[in-house]
């Protein structure tokens, strides 16, 4: 197999005694755009500087390119990645100046800074923008002028940090869409960390989970939602935590679990008398005004207690002696005419739950463990 | 008092804190920029000996450097007593902690995500140093009006160490002294007023670049 573009290896950091990055294994492929998934304050930030050599790890190795980093190669590889931090931060000067910056401390020449200048311009439409200062700009602009600046270098590894975090929806897409083109024109080897799983599936070949400093999991966007490392992972994906109950009855993997005076059924293998968790996706909920007869196993009374927009669904929350969320589509609250207070039914199949070992349970494995 | 002779003495003042200032810049700037960028043990010290050195009475600091040159002193070898040289070293042991002081304030006032941001779009040490100048370019000129003020205001120091000689170290400060003490108020008014108008020019020119550094963020662009 061809050598991994970036390969890391046994990565750590700490601070005041508390572990910030632990990675044992890490890899990015040529011109690949992989996803760097995880909950805020989980290391992606910290782990993005070290790979940029920005930082230096309290131990491990980083190679780039099958060269392993070392005092000696470290400024001449640090040419080759560009990172774009979360916030855009612009220098005193133009949107000109600011994109040209990165050109003048590479010691591109002129007539090479013009050319890059009008190509990236072109493609991301920056012509009018060109001659106005940073603080004049709109959030979108200015997040267009901070992804701009990295292209304009055409490195060979670009790690942006939440490029489309807090823009609106219609500049998010704009913004999005320019990206992908963009980035797949020039083949540019990509780190997206981002926390929103919708960017990870439009935009990344790859993606991998990072949790508490660790990489948990990595692989293809199907192998990470069919196949979760573990319940974080599974939250992460979108699942949501339903309920923690305990299995009654086992019956050729067909569980069922009593959880707040309910039979709930599931699919696992974990044993009678055994505390587990259930998740679900909202997008998996059935509503029916009636309990309607079909094949689906669980069926629960519950009322509606908010109804809440969510990118183009809409999100219900429901109670039923615990809570549950449905992701239905406007239509349909419309025609079922849902509102806080109402009484309907909520249905989900057996196979749409995920059961996970309880909380108690997961605690004693992982003291066996160690 | 003739006018030749007010020419002289007004020119050996901008002369002896011009040099003074530029040195304290030579020095002080780059100080400022190692305190800002480097962690060591005793740095908070250093930071408040820098603070206490801003606040540091002339008069001590000529007495001081008036031991190192006296004849029989450390340096007295070197025959500086009563030169304009031994001004301009009391003017820059003056003039630079006010330089290293308010400079690093400034440093510490840019913001640390644009120091990243420029490492991370490849800039070496030298042009991180630069953004680093650029970005906090206000605070590093409120730091030269400052230690620019502080020096050709100042009588004390130069007073000790140049002596007051007629023609060779008298300057703006201790000539109004000078004629005060003589009972020659008028040419005392006169000199003073000579004083005030430079220090107001030369602040104005100053503080013109200052405010032009304001609107430079919106200036012409990083060469």
């Amino acid at each position: 197999m061809e050598r991994p573009e970036l390969e890391v290896r046994n990565l750590k950091v700490a601070a005041s005694g508390r572990k910030i990055l632990d990675v044992s294994y890490f890899d990015l492929r040529k011109g690949e755009c992989l996803a760097l998934f995880g909950p805020n304050g989980s290391g992606k930030s910290t782990f993005l500087r070290i790979i940029s050599l920005l930082q230096r790890p309290d131990s491990g190795e980083i190679y780039y390119q099958g060269q392993a980093v070392s005092p000696e190669n470290r400024e001449e590889l640090r040419r080759k990645i560009v990172y774009l931090l979360q916030k855009p931060v612009f220098f005193r000067g133009t949107v000109h100046d600011n994109l040209l910056l990165g050109l003048r401390f590479r010691q591109v020449d002129r007539a090479e800074q013009q050319t890059r200048l009008e190509r990236i311009s072109g493609l991301f439409n920056l012509a009018p923008l060109l001659g106005r200062f940073p603080d004049e700009l709109s959030g979108g602009e200015r997040q267009r002028v901070h992804l701009a600046r990295a292209f304009i270098l055409e490195p060979e590894f670009l790690y942006l940090d939440e490029p489309f975090n807090g823009l609106d929806v219609q500049f998010r897409e704009e913004i999005m869409s320019d990206f992908y083109r963009i980035r797949k024109s020039l083949g540019i080897t990509t780190i997206l960390v981002t926390h929103n799983r919708e960017e990870a599936v439009n935009l990344a070949d790859r993606m991998a989970v990072m949790l508490s400093g660790q990489i948990v999991q990595a692989g293809s966007l199907e192998e990470i939602s069919e196949a979760p490392a573990t319940a974080e992972v599974s939250r992460l994906m979108g699942q949501e935590a339903l309920v923690e109950g305990v299995v009654e009855k086992s019956d050729d993997g067909l569980l069922e679990i009593r959880a707040h005076g309910q039979s709930i059924y599931a699919f696992g293998k974990q044993r009678k008398g055994k505390r587990v968790v259930l998740t679900f996706r909202p997008e998996e909920v059935i509503l029916a005004p009636e309990r309607p007869a079909s094949s689906v196993r669980n069926w629960f009374k519950v009322e509606i207690k908010e109804i809440r927009p969510f990118e183009r669904m809409v999100l219900v929350l429901m109670d039923c002696g615990f809570r549950l969320k449905a992701l239905v589509s406007r239509t349909s609250v419309e025609e079922l005419g849902l509102k806080p207070g109402t009484e309907i039914w909520a249905g989900i199949k057996a196979t749409a739950l995920t059961t996970w070992p309880g909380l108690e349970e997961m605690n004693s494995s992982e003291n066996e463990n160690e | 008092m003739n006018l030749k002779e007010i020419i002289q003495i007004t020119w050996l003042s901008l002369l002896v804190s011009g040099a003074a200032v530029s040195l304290a810049m030579l020095v002080g700037l780059p100080a400022a920029v190692l305190l800002y960028l480097k962690k060591f043990p005793g740095k908070r010290l250093v930071v408040s000996l820098v603070n206490t050195g801003m606040g540091l009475p002339p008069v001590v600091v000529g007495l001081l450097v008036a031991i190192m040159f006296w004849r029989s002193g450390p340096l007295g070898f070197l025959g500086m007593m009563y030169t304009p040289a031994a001004m301009v070293i009391a003017q820059f042991i003056i003039a630079l902690p006010l330089v290293v002081g308010l400079s690093l304030t400034a440093l510490e006032q840019v913001d640390p995500e644009v120091l990243l941001q420029a490492r991370a779009l490849g800039a070496n040490a030298w042009q991180t140093v630069r953004v680093l100048f650029r970005e906090s370019r206000m605070g590093q000129l409120a730091a030269i009006i400052a230690a620019f003020g502080g020096v050709i205001s100042e009588v004390g120091a130069v007073m000790m160490v140049g002596g007051n000689l007629k023609g060779y170290t008298r300057v703006l400060t201790t000539a109004i002294v000078q004629e005060t003490r003589m009972g020659n108020l008028r040419g005392a008014v006169y000199l003073a007023v000579i004083l005030l108008t430079l220090s107001f020019f030369i602040n104005l020119f100053l503080t013109s670049l200052q405010r032009k550094g304001v609107s430079r963020w919106k200036g012409p662009s990083w060469k």
